[in-house]
């Protein structure tokens, strides 16, 4: 922070951008928790037309899910590696976790675009509206993720590769990460498999 | 990195958590096909899976049982903050026009 | 003579912006000071353009019959006249009162992040900015079938659905048009402007404390900082997602809140309330704080029950989660939740009750200076505790239904955010007054300004209660003579006047203070906290060196000790140790490091506001300008260190022998 040496900070024992980034953190949960009751709020309603389980494809949205949470495990790898200062195999792992989330996105575009061509579209009704946005928002996040996770990579493939305070950052990065995961853990549950 | 070095669990550990949470999934995915067997089980089945898998990611991979209690309240508490006005929300919904 | 590091490599095509002075350093500055004061001037004229809408409001209702606006314009009128004070207004006043006193009172240097805290300012304006454009660019439609003019005028091309878009009559359907959709936007670039903020005053309350700030020895006004910032972390995303629902209804033909598409109007007014109740203990909260300094320090009294005070405000923002709904008990919610919502409703009146009357612990038996600060403070009590008179009899749902949509309401809660809000940060500028400018405003405007605003205030809104009960409808364009509610009606306008006066007087007794008044004295009011501790104005650095804290209070307690009677007693050397910290809250001793200065918070900041004409104008080429904007302000931001690494310069700057001015 601002006077290395002179002033006193930090009372709490726990790094302050990492505290910052755990606050903002719990905003997601409020962020999430909205989007996700909205949904089941409407889920059982009574109400005509096309519904996700006339549409959706488990085993296809299943080994979305497994990508995704591999991805976690790639990106608490290139965490340890960088921890380990092994340079390469930080930036092998960081590309892997970019990777896989970008499958993850190929995947759920690929599934909306057939959703939309038998007729669940955005705008055609409630459950179609709340799927859509709920699960939108997740991709967005995850594109977010993967912009910043190839960012980070780019960085790493410098003369001189992450520094200390890069780390710092990988560490937010992977936390970002982790927390878009457990979001999906939630959704495949909750919408679309009970 | 972190200026105290905390206890980190070897990227071995780490597989082994993944592969723990892919059976996991797996399960999950298996009650789906089998719902007609298991019925109503499968709701909150499928329901304490997902609660396992979120603690073990939020845990481990995230860190948060090695951190500072103070952030483990933060999150803690977001989460609860939204269970309780969300499950209010969603019974108001629900059922508010039988009571 | 001091050594101010400045930043002498040049790290990119672009050097880090190091000036001091004029306008340039003002835009990329990222001082707590700086920005508080920013925020105060922009939230001050916004302020002043919210009371203007009242008066036009005001001058309308003068009459019965009247038709000074029309209906539209005055659907306008109030929208941006409720938007405006809270979100444009007294959000902004009290994050400028955050800024400024927050890392003062704690000890600090600075915010915990203070680039995050530019941004938060310069989304503020975007935000702003975006809102008030809807009176050039956007367009407020008549619905179909609906008896509004078809020509609509500039003045009623502005968010007409009330501050708090009930859906669907802010849909599509019944407000065409883009106006609503300026608001929707708006509030969403806003939000992302406190969200920002609480983060960073969360940290920086737990981890930038000095030495021997325990928790428990925070002044409470950064105790109620604390507060807001939870309030304002966990309700902005609710309506985050509620605002993004409004804006795909509007613009994507979703139907979260049309029955026609299975929607659920209701649903609406959840998500809103969730965030809107939180929303006015956000805006209180901080006059809470205000007036738990000002009191203790005009009474020569420590404030009674501190510890209470301070459970008593996090109780507040905890319950104030819990009764949302009591905005809901006309709408068709179940008996069953209007009795639990009315019941924590009266719930939380308790912890209120308590500062109540730990306020009047303070006072009671004090040698009280009735200064302005003071009175201000002491009309803060006497108004608040009417409003919450009020506020206690909607919590009794019968006795609502009867009151909900009159101007029984709108009395309530002019008493609780003007006579509280307003009048605790009229309490709060003149009590810090001398500390931001290094003068003393002048004492007989002060107390001009003071008592015609409580008396205009009360002649405004004191009537509202009866007006209210004896039928007087809210969000009405006109009432007609056989109502027989003309003659109060013309008393809360002339009473709006005299508002007006009083702030006007405010402003001269300011601009005049500030450039002929007294030269102030750094401890001015003989304080109790420490920002009172260092030199008037603030020098840039705050604290020459890192204060050490040994209890609440700790600049009284330097100062003073007790008697037999317990009472304060001027210690010895008190005189000499005032002096000596002047001396050496000017001239630092050792190597000070700051922030430094940085473009790219304000380069993101705009980047937003250009993603909203985007999504209203359905327009590529816009969002792609503001997409940009984020990433390059993003990726410089996250690529240039907080602090610049620099070489020694050859020569010493030689500081100032005053510390700077905020010319």
């Amino acid at each position: 922070m601002s006077d290395a040496h002179a002033y006193p900070h930090e009372p709490t024992g726990v790094e302050t951008r990492k505290l910052g980034f755990w606050v903002f953190l719990s905003t997601e949960i409020l962020f999430f928790g909205t989007l996700i009751t909205t949904f089941l709020i409407f889920k059982g309603r009574d109400f005509p037309g096309i519904k996700l389980t006339d549409v959706y494809d488990i085993p296809f949205t299943s080994v979305s899910s497994f990508v995704l949470l591999m991805s976690s495990l790639t990106m608490v790898l290139a965490h340890n590696a960088l921890e380990t200062d092994d340079q390469e195999k930080t930036r092998v792992w960081l590309l892997a976790t970019a990777m896989l989330g970008a499958v993850f996105l190929a995947g759920q575009i690929y599934e909306f675009t057939e959703f939309y061509h038998k007729g669940f579209e955005l705008s055609t009704n409630i459950f179609s509206s709340t799927f859509y946005v709920l699960t939108g928002f997740h991709g967005l996040h995850v594109f977010i993720g993967v912009v910043l996770l190839l960012a980070l990579w780019g960085i790493g493939q410098r003369q001189k590769g992450l520094s200390l305070n890069d780390g710092m950052n990988l560490e937010f990065i992977a936390l970002y990460w982790h927390f878009v995961d457990i979001v999906w853990i939630v959704l495949f549950t909750v919408v679309y498999l009970i | 990195m972190s200026e105290t070095h905390k206890e980190h669990p070897s990227p071995t550990k780490y597989v082994q958590i993944a592969i723990v949470l892919a059976i996991l999934t797996a399960i999950e995915v298996a009650l789906y096909y089998t719902e007609d067997i298991v019925g109503a089980l499968a709701p909150p089945l499928l329901i304490i899976l997902a609660i396992g898998k979120f603690v073990i990611v939020v845990g481990w991979f995230m860190h948060l049982r090695y951190e500072n209690s103070l952030v483990n309240k933060f999150f803690a508490g977001g989460m609860i903050l939204a269970l309780i006005l969300f499950a209010i929300v969603m019974i108001e919904r629900a059922v508010g026009n039988f009571f | 003579m001091t050594k101010i590091i400045q930043p002498k490599k040049q790290r990119n095509i672009f050097s880090r912006p190091s000036a001091e002075e004029g306008v340039w350093s003002w835009i990329t500055t990222v001082d707590h000071k700086r920005i508080g004061i920013m925020y105060g001037y922009a939230a001050f004229f916004f302020l002043l353009v919210g009371g203007l809408e009242a008066l036009l409001l005001r001058i309308q209702l003068s009459q019965p019959d009247n038709n000074f606006l029309s209906a539209a314009e005055y659907n306008a009128m109030f929208t941006m006249h409720g938007t405006t004070m809270i979100f444009l207004a007294i959000m902004p006043i009290s994050a400028a009162f955050f800024n400024y006193l927050l890392p003062l009172q704690i000890g600090a240097r600075d915010v915990a992040f203070p680039r995050l805290n530019a941004l938060s300012f310069w989304i503020f304006i975007a935000g702003g900015l975006f809102l008030y454009s809807t009176f050039l660019f956007g367009t407020a439609g008549a619905p179909e079938g609906g008896y509004l003019a078809e020509e609509v005028s500039r003045l009623a091309s502005a968010p007409n659905g009330g501050w708090f878009g009930y859906q669907p009559n802010a849909g599509l359907k019944y407000s065409p048009g883009t106006a609503m959709d300026y608001w929707a936007i708006g509030l969403q670039i806003l939000g992302i402007a406190s969200l920002v903020s609480a983060f960073n005053f969360i940290t920086t309350i737990l981890n930038m404390r000095t030495k021997g700030m325990r928790l428990m020895r925070m002044p409470v006004f950064t105790w109620m900082t604390f507060a807001v910032s939870f309030l304002l972390a966990f309700s902005l995303p609710i309506i985050a997602i509620a605002l993004f629902f409004v804006t795909f209804d509007r613009q994507f033909g979703t139907t979260f809140f049309l029955t026609e598409g299975g929607g659920d109007p209701v649903l609406w007014q959840h998500l809103f309330w969730l965030f809107g109740h939180p929303e006015v203990y956000i805006l209180i909260l901080p006059a809470f704080g205000i007036v738990s300094e000002v009191l203790p320090t005009f009474s020569r009294k420590p404030l009674f029950g501190y510890p209470a005070i301070v459970f008593a405000g996090f109780g507040i923002a905890f319950i104030g989660f819990g009764v949302w709904a009591h905005h809901m008990f006309a709408s068709a919610i179940s008996p069953v939740a209007q009795a639990g919502f009315g019941l924590s409703t009266m719930i939380i009146a308790v912890p209120t009750g308590v500062k109540i009357f730990n306020w009047l612990g303070t006072i009671w038996g004090g040698k009280l200076t009735l200064n302005t600060p003071m009175l201000f403070a002491l009309g803060f009590i006497g108004m608040f505790v009417i409003g919450g008179l009020s506020g206690v009899t909607h919590s009794v749902v019968p006795a609502d239904t009867q009151q909900t949509d009159t101007y029984y309401i709108v009395a309530h809660f002019h008493y609780v955010l003007f006579g509280g809000a307003l009048f605790g940060i009229f309490s709060g500028l003149y009590f810090w007054f001398p500390k931001v400018w290094g003068k003393m405003y002048n004492e007989t405007m002060g107390k001009i300004h003071f008592w015609l605003m409580i008396i205009g205030f009360n002649l405004t809104f004191g009537p509202m209660h009866w007006l209210g009960l004896q039928g007087q409808v809210r969000r009405t364009w006109v009432y007609a003579e056989e109502t027989n509610l003309g003659f109060w009606n013309l008393i809360v306008t002339i009473g709006a006047f005299i508002l007006a006066v009083a702030t006007l007087v405010f402003m001269a007794n300011w601009m005049y203070s500030r450039r002929k008044g007294e030269v102030a004295p750094f401890d001015p009011w003989d304080a109790r906290t420490i920002e009172w501790s260092i030199p008037s104005p603030t020098p840039v650095w705050n604290f020459s060196k890192a204060p050490e804290v040994k209890s609440l209070d700790d600049f009284w307690h330097q100062k003073y000790g007790e008697d037999e009677d317990g009472r304060a007693l001027k210690r010895e050397g008190t005189d000499e140790l005032l002096a000596q910290l002047e001396d050496e809250g000017l001239n630092p001793k050792e190597e000070i490091h700051l922030p430094s200065p940085s473009y790219f918070p304000i380069i993101m900041a705009f980047g937003l506001p250009f993603i909203g004409y985007a999504v209203i104008y359905k327009s590529i080429p816009l969002a792609l300008i503001g997409v940009i904007l984020l990433l390059i302000g993003g990726f410089g931001w996250g690529t240039e260190p907080l602090e610049e690494e620099f070489e020694s310069s050859e020569e010493e700057k030689p500081y100032m022998e005053k510390p700077q001015n905020y010319e």
